[in-house]
């Protein structure tokens, strides 16, 4: 097979309908908050502890009640105005009833648009329509019944009900989290993070699945088991309702179509959803119908926040190859039914409000999808449908699905890894690549056996769980660093929420310590503290989702539910674990190497001294700011005691979190992925011992700071030999590439030559080093020049289709808030042929007056 | 000019941004003359029951809204049994907190000048009922 896939283009099916996706804008759907209140109401679900069988049969109503949308007929251009566009994706079914939707989760955040329900039209970060008919619904018919209901209040209560004995109202992690700058908890908002398992329903079809629960169910004692088989069958009888009803609706179109050609896919589309998903998938097609009509379902039940879809090279391969060999399938039309797959997948946005788009915007639903690297048994997985996959992804360009590449160093082909850079190249930022064995001993120091570390999947931005199998929600807490270096320094208190209040036990005034290790002990007695209070609450709100929000439906689709009888929320799945991600990692690094450098080595200033300019964010000592900038260690450089000073952090902060343990019996996992929380962390916090000045973006993931690794092959050294059983959820390492050769060059020597560096570059990354056989665990590009970059932020209109990683998942960089462009443009960009970096100046935002500049 | 219109014009002038300390007594006289004036303003809150405190850190402000099925009584004293409590540094601060947009909500917050404790649903109510103003004072 040509890996390249040249003469697969796309067709005027995929054209069309991408054209018309990039003109859409998000609108808001009422369509799922809608049937849930009105089952709440009539059945009296608000008020109490709600059972998995309730859910069931909510689920299973609003299933067989929500509209059918075979195709669509129109969408909302820039501006609000209405567009008509002739739909014709060869998969029928909605995430929700628009054409780019924006589902609304009550039970969850969806309460927070309520003061925009007259301004989310016209606001000016990533508006969603609205229609005023639509905005009253929202506020007198749904939104008033959910004020006590949702997981945060919930939560809230409860934390009321525990700390009853310490005053009244006392809900002191909860506050701590509404503090905004030390953590952030994802509860509120989601577990999702996950990878359902797509085999039983392509493979066995889910009347397969009703008939193995229903015998289950008979052979129960247990009444809660009985309950759980029961409410099993109830959501797959609803996912099959709602796939008939499209077949149907498919049918009664079919009957009015003159055209022909559109008459005959309409049947087409009606035969597969009549069969699918209920039974099991004998075509590629079929197959992911399957897969999509379970995800419309899943997202039903679970926020549109990081659910993922997994390996699906390798869960689909059998029936790709099957139909190619068979002559039913070549690989332009495969590679056209992935690319409306592709559009599918990404037809939903996640409701998040003015103030979560200023702070963290830009994001989609980051729906990652996994291919490559190695089998069960370590064989090169690497099949025919991943360069399938490879070639719709880089014809289309898209957001989401977030494309995740796993590399098996020496087990999956040097061709493969070099097809992979293509495609960066040509995208601009896809895929990510993750070194399989790294990846693998990572998640084998937690427990996983081989097989189930090697069948990892990529979800969300980059964390890796088994898939199917582990139910993890990966983004469960969001630490902020900086804050435990803030509580450190400050004997307990915190600049942003004032210094007349005490956050946290005192550990030493600055005068008190007398060497570094004093202040290290201090800081991660202060990194304990946090650890444990962000981890209580996660728990608190898993309680919460436990009592309130069972899962029956991807309980359903999971490996271990069915065979244990039980949810996933409530510990069903065969392996569980929550995951912690590290906001500040490079900043607290460098800070505390200059601390060191600084305070305790050269003595060149008195710790109060020191942090008195930083409080004063170096106005008055800008020889300290050159000192702290040009000649303190960094990391990123092979500096043992810089790079050193991250292994510490990473090493505390797993010994911190492997002592605790979740609500389900599962343990905590850390990762360096930072999204946009590194740039909206940063806008909160003031300056800090590194040189770092306030109010600047943090840097990303597990990224060196930006402009100061002149050299790629220390950056990247320094980043490889970080261990990686402290990394067991995953990293985000930002590199810039300048893009020597474009999409669109024709000069083939350069192109090659630039690949086979670009190729070299990872291949080396992930070299086992010293101290550290695995190597570097991931890596992420941009590769798009500079000056386009900025002539973006000038014209945005003009680059609709710009794709950017930001930390971890890919964004369209015209949706990022200023600070967020501002630290992509400035990340460091390193020049392939020379092997270092471009020193381009600090971006200045202009007139934003939040500008650091 | 009636007394409406004299009102009127006291808010409109605060819901611009022309902040003075009697804005949040203004905010409430408003809204409770709107629900006088307005059916379709008073349905906002039939049925419902909120109990909010609004007050400074230093506690010179102190004022209490309560909400009981389509009526207000402010109070000017802090009610022990709020549903959701609004802490706030300066009127321009609780201005900034409820109407402005975009970088101006940020600034709130990066300037940690509002303070909400409580049940943050009924901060998201009071949030729509006071742009409801707006919108219906035609001032958006």
């Amino acid at each position: 097979m040509d890996i390249y896939l040249k003469d697969c283009k796309l067709s005027e099916r995929t054209r069309g309908l991408k054209e018309a996706y990039f003109k859409a804008m998000p609108e808001t759907c009422l369509e799922r908050a809608r049937l849930i209140t009105t089952y709440s109401l009539e059945h009296g679900l608000f008020g109490k502890r709600i059972s998995i069988l309730d859910k069931a049969r909510m689920y299973r109503f609003a299933l067989a009640n929500r509209t059918p949308v075979v195709w669509h007929t129109g969408g909302y251009a820039k501006g609000m105005v209405p567009f008509k566009f002739t739909d014709t994706s060869l998969f029928a079914g909605s995430t929700t009833s628009r054409f780019k939707g924006v589902p609304l989760y009550p039970e969850f955040l969806a309460l927070t648009l309520w003061p925009e329900l007259w301004t989310i039209s016209k606001r000016s970060a990533n508006p969603f329509f609205l229609s005023e008919e639509d905005a009253k619904e929202l506020n007198f018919g749904i939104f008033p019944h959910w004020m006590e209901e949702n997981i945060t209040e919930l939560a809230r209560a409860r934390c009321y009900r525990e700390n009853a004995g310490a005053g009244d109202r006392c809900a002191p992690e909860m506050k701590l989290m509404e503090r905004l700058v030390f953590f952030l908890a994802s509860k509120p908002e989601c577990i999702s993070h996950t990878i359902p398992d797509f085999s039983k329903a392509i493979y066995n079809g889910l009347r397969a699945v009703i008939n193995e629960a229903k015998a289950r169910g008979e052979a129960a004692t247990d009444a809660s088991k009985k309950e759980f088989y029961q409410a099993i069958s109830e959501v797959m009888e609803g996912i099959i309702a709602y796939s008939k009803n499209l077949a149907q609706k498919a049918r009664e179109m079919a009957a009015g179509e003159t055209d022909q050609g559109r008459k005959a896919e309409l049947l087409e589309i009606a035969r597969i959803n009549e069969k699918i998903p209920e039974q099991r998938a004998e075509t590629f097609r079929e197959g992911l119908t399957a897969v999509w009509i379970c995800w419309t379902a899943i997202h039903l039940e679970n926020p549109n926040v990081g659910l993922s879809l997994g390996r699906l090279d390798q869960v689909l391969f059998d029936l790709y190859r099957k139909d190619v060999s068979s002559g039913k399938l070549t690989a332009d039309q495969a590679v056209e039914l992935l690319s409306c797959l592709w559009l599918k997948i990404g037809d939903h946005v996640p409701c998040i409000p003015e103030a979560g788009e200023q702070l963290f915007g830009g994001t989609g639903s980051n729906q990652a999808i996994t291919i490559g690297g190695v089998d069960k048994e370590g064989r090169d997985a690497v099949n025919d449908l991943t360069y399938v996959m490879l070639r719709a992804t880089e014809l289309m360009r898209l957001r989401d699905p977030n494309l995740n590449a796993r590399y098996y160093p020496g087990i999956n082909s040097k061709e493969y890894l070099k097809r992979l850079c293509d495609v960066n190249v040509t995208t601009g930022a896809t895929p990510a690549i993750h070194n399989d064995r790294a990846v693998i001993s990572a998640l084998m120091s937690k427990g996983e056996t081989l097989e189930e570390a090697r069948d990892y999947g990529v979800i969300g931005c980059v964390e890796p769980n088994s898939a199917g199998r582990t139910y993890g929600h990966t983004g469960a807490i969001l630490l902020n660093l900086t804050s435990v270096l803030e509580l450190t320094l400050y004997n307990g208190r915190h600049r942003h929420t004032g210094m007349d209040l005490r956050i946290s036990p005192p550990t030493g005034e600055l005068a008190d310590f007398k060497t570094f290790d004093e202040f290290t002990a201090a800081f991660g007695k202060q990194l304990n503290w946090l650890i444990g209070h962000a981890v209580n609450l996660n728990n608190i709100f898993g309680k919460i989702h436990q009592d309130f929000y069972p899962t029956p439906i991807l309980s359903a689709l999971f490996e271990g539910p069915m065979e244990k009888g039980m949810d996933v929320i409530q510990g069903g799945a065969t392996l569980n674990s929550s995951g912690a991600t590290i906001i500040g990692l490079a900043d607290v690094a460098d800070s505390l190497s200059a601390i060191k450098k600084i305070v305790f080595d050269e003595k060149k200033k008195t710790f109060p001294e020191l942090i008195s300019a930083v409080d004063n964010n170096f106005k008055d000592d800008l020889p300290l700011l050159v000192e702290l900038t040009t000649k303190a260690p960094k990391y990123g450089n092979e500096n043992k005691d810089a790079d050193g000073n991250v292994t510490w952090l990473l090493e505390t902060i797993n010994k911190a979190f492997d002592s605790k343990q979740n609500y389900r019996g599962g343990g905590y996992r850390v990762g360096y992925w930072t999204m946009t929380n590194h740039a909206g962390f940063g806008r909160l916090t003031e300056a800090l011992p590194s040189g770092r000045k306030s109010r600047e973006n943090f840097t990303s993931g597990i990224t060196p700071v930006s402009g100061v690794t002149p050299e790629l092959a220390k950056a990247l050294h320094s980043v490889a030999k970080q261990p990686a059983r402290y990394l067991s959820s995953g990293v985000a390492l930002n590199l810039k590439y300048t893009p020597e050769c474009g999409p669109d060059n024709k000069d083939e020597a350069l192109k090659d030559a630039m690949l086979g560096r670009f190729a070299a570059s990872v291949e080396g990354y992930f070299s086992g080093l010293d101290g550290n056989p695995d190597g570097g665990m991931e890596i992420q590009f941009n590769i798009t020049t500079h000056d386009t970059f900025i002539k973006a932020v000038k014209n945005p209109e003009d680059y609709p289709e710009l794709l950017v990683r930001v930390s971890g998942y890919t964004a369209y960089f015209k949706d990022l808030n200023p600070q967020m462009q501002k630290e992509i443009i400035d990340r460091t960009e390193y020049l392939l042929s020379t092997g270092s970096h471009i020193p381009y100046p600090p971006f200045d935002l202009g007139g934003d007056k939040n500008s650091p500049c | 000019m009636g007394l409406d219109d004299l009102w009127s014009k006291a808010l409109k002038k605060q819901l611009l941004g022309e902040v003075t300390d009697e804005f949040l007594e203004t905010l409430l006289k408003g809204m409770d003359i709107m629900f006088f004036l307005s059916n379709d303003y008073r349905e906002n809150i039939e049925g419902f029951h909120g109990k909010y405190v609004f007050k400074t850190a230093d506690d010179t402000v102190k004022v209490s809204a309560i909400f009981d099925d389509g009526d207000l009584t402010v109070l000017e004293d802090e009610i022990s049994d709020w549903d959701a409590r609004i802490t706030f540094a300066s009127p321009k601060a609780l201005w900034s907190f409820l109407f402005s947009k975009n970088q101006d909500i940020l600034d709130s917050l990066l300037k940690n000048e509002v303070e909400v404790d409580g049940n943050l649903n009924y901060i998201y109510k009071f949030g729509f009922l006071a742009k409801d103003i707006i919108k219906r004072l035609h001032l958006a």
